[in-house]
């Protein structure tokens, strides 16, 4: 797969404020997920990608098309969900879209038709009628991802989509980007702070940290433990279990309530652990492989990075 | 929950030139601003001077059909709906002269009756219309995007800076042409079509020219300006405030100045107000009878003003992405 994005020792300085240093990324097809602490770039970047700014040093391409001076041909193909709230006062939300839609080169018949095909995929009501001004967070957030997407974009980069919603549509909206990438081939860079929606949709993750790219890897390749371990959980007695596990030579800790770290394979050791449950009157309720929690991977990465400073 | 909905589908289709983004803005602007009532009725009161001035040309041509010294009348009394106290007050004697002279064919008389109603319609009547008409409608355009941060749902679309400057400034350009261009080019075409036979267009063309210089002299200035103090704030009340701040307290220091003032000084005291100056170089655009002191230095200070207006413009426009 050739990468859609490809960035080359990107540097932005900001006067003396080094905001990007040396970014070196390739994003390619499929679900990103950009993350990073306050601070850490990623505005600047998207900038960068966008062509909203300048980059100091570097180059590099999105979707085939070199940065810095075809920037209006990027932003033609991408679609910008900004985190923070932008609407023009006195619009109501079908004329934001269609607003949105032509400053993209639709016409405005097509405009109009699109816009509300849009906001019916976003589960948009009546409420497209009103003035921006008096949408709820949800919808204004709704709102935003429509018109990030209302010129079919091939590239979408959404920033925090799903902060300020409630459950249900949390869902909805992660939904909605699922469909985008599956069914209609879109690749997305979703820039979140909230790592399950990295989890739920992204097949690969960038950490940021301090202007620097930390990783950037698939989920399941950075979600792999550096030895084997197994997660089993249970119902009974821990302190038993474990005795149990040690008497069968297998190195084993307590991970959390009813829950239990297993160092090996299942293909290894899983007759050994049943024999143990059955010994210490334990019931295994799952066993399955240990993985690293991508809050860990986000950890480790970003604390490497406060490790260096200190 | 509509009663079809076919969920997400591609899009392909025509796309608009990048050249035209513009419009979009400007027409998005003008359907805004014309949802003020105040901006409708100043509207309305923006072409009650050329109606009344029409109906002037009608009664000078159905005097000066029958009596030519009833003409003249009506011509010495338009030169005085000219302020004879102005600034330019001094140069008027020329054309007082050469009335006095009456050895003017009826064709120069035309033309001077013409180009006196312009003239008092952009000295006079018209700016007292379009200084409160731009302090309403030009101080939330920008400032009001940035404010509501829709600049973020501008510049993420396929429009550059020169596209969202040139929007804006044309939504601002068709007000403006809307109390200072059209009234007074369509004056001039129903002035034609009162007057006795077409072939008056032959001495008076020239005035259609004038008319389109003296508008653009006006509106290319006063749009760089106020998009400018627009730009400056987040509050549009206080891009508002500057705006008229600039035109009445340039007003009262021309007053107080040209008091005190020595005799020769009338160039420098009249580019202290804004007001003076545009009257002043309208009133020379539209009457090449006119002779005005040292109009070259009203004309440099127009075109300095509305370059710094414009670059401090591009800059502040370009000042949200740098953060």
């Amino acid at each position: 797969m050739s990468p859609l994005i490809e960035l080359v020792g990107i540097t932005k300085d900001y006067g003396a404020f080094r905001a990007l240093s040396d970014v070196h990324l390739q994003i390619l097809p499929g679900c990103t997920g950009l993350l990073g602490p306050n601070g850490a770039g990623k505005s600047t970047l998207i900038k960068v990608l966008l062509g909203l700014v300048h980059c100091t040093a570097g180059h590099g391409h999105v979707l085939g098309i070199p940065l810095g001076t075809h920037a209006t041909a990027i932003r033609s193909q991408v679609g910008y969900m900004p985190e923070d709230d932008c609407y023009i006062h006195g619009l109501s939300g079908i004329e934001t879209m269609q607003l949105a839609a032509r400053l993209t080169g639709m016409q405005s018949t097509e405009a109009i038709r699109r816009s509300h095909e849009i906001l019916d995929f976003c589960g948009a009501g009546q409420e497209r009628y009103r003035s921006v001004e008096t949408y709820s967070t949800g919808m204004r957030q709704k709102l935003r991802f429509a018109m990030a997407i209302v010129h079919d974009p091939a590239l979408l980069i959404l920033d925090e989509p799903t902060s300020g919603l409630d459950p249900e549509e949390r869902v909805a909206m992660l939904n909605r980007i699922r469909i985008l990438t599956r069914d209609f081939g879109k690749t997305v860079l979703l820039c979140t702070h909230i790592l399950p929606d990295v989890q739920s949709v992204c097949s690969r993750v960038v950490i940021l940290a301090a202007g620097q790219v930390r990783i950037s890897d698939s989920l399941e390749q950075l979600s792999r433990l550096p030895s084997p371990a197994l997660f089993v959980h249970f119902a009974g007695s821990a302190e038993r279990f474990h005795a149990a596990l040690r008497q069968y030579n297998l190195a084993s800790h307590i991970s959390g309530p009813q829950q239990m770290q297993i160092a090996g394979t299942a293909e290894d050791h899983s007759n050994l652990i049943w024999q143990a449950a059955a010994v210490s009157d334990c019931t295994i309720r799952g066993l399955v492989p240990s993985r690293n929690s991508l809050e860990q991977i986000f950890l480790d990465a970003v604390g490497q990075v406060q490790h260096a400073h200190s | 929950m509509p009663i079809h909905d076919p969920g997400y589908r591609t899009w392909q289709g025509p796309v608009a030139p990048l050249a035209t983004r513009w419009m979009v803005i400007a027409e998005v602007g003008i359907r805004r601003a014309w949802l003020s009532s105040w901006l409708r009725r100043m509207m309305f009161f923006a072409w009650l001077p050329a109606c009344v001035m029409g109906f002037m040309v009608l009664l000078y041509e159905q005097t000066s059909a029958n009596d030519p010294s009833a003409g003249r009348t009506m011509l010495g009394l338009s030169r005085m709906l000219i302020d004879p106290r102005s600034a330019a007050s001094s140069s008027f004697t020329d054309v007082q002269t050469a009335l006095e002279r009456r050895d003017q064919s009826p064709e120069s008389e035309r033309h001077l009756f013409w180009s006196a109603l312009l003239t008092t319609l952009f000295r006079r009547s018209q700016p007292f219309i379009l200084i409160p008409m731009l302090g309403i409608i030009v101080p939330p355009l920008i400032s009001q995007d940035f404010r509501s941060r829709a600049f973020l749902l501008y510049f993420s679309r396929p429009i550059t800076r020169l596209h969202y400057i040139l929007g804006k400034a044309a939504c601002v350009m068709f007000f403006l042409a809307s109390v200072t261009l059209a009234p007074a080019l369509l004056l001039f075409a129903a002035a034609v079509l009162l007057s006795p036979s077409l072939s008056v267009l032959a001495s008076t063309w020239d005035l259609s020219l004038r008319i389109v210089a003296a508008s653009l002299t006006i509106m290319i200035p006063c749009t760089c300006l106020s998009l400018m103090l627009s730009s400056l704030a987040s509050e549009s009340r206080y891009a508002s405030f500057a705006w008229f701040a600039i035109w009445i307290f340039g007003e009262l220091a021309w007053t107080t100045a040209s008091r005190s003032a020595a005799v020769g000084s009338n160039v420098v005291i009249s580019c202290l107000s804004l007001f003076r100056v545009f009257s002043d170089v309208t009133a020379w655009i539209l009457d090449p009878r006119l002779v005005m002191d040292d109009i070259q230095t009203r004309l440099v200070l127009l075109a300095a003003l509305s370059a710094v207006s414009l670059a401090v413009l591009f800059r502040r426009v370009s000042a949200p992405m740098q953060i």
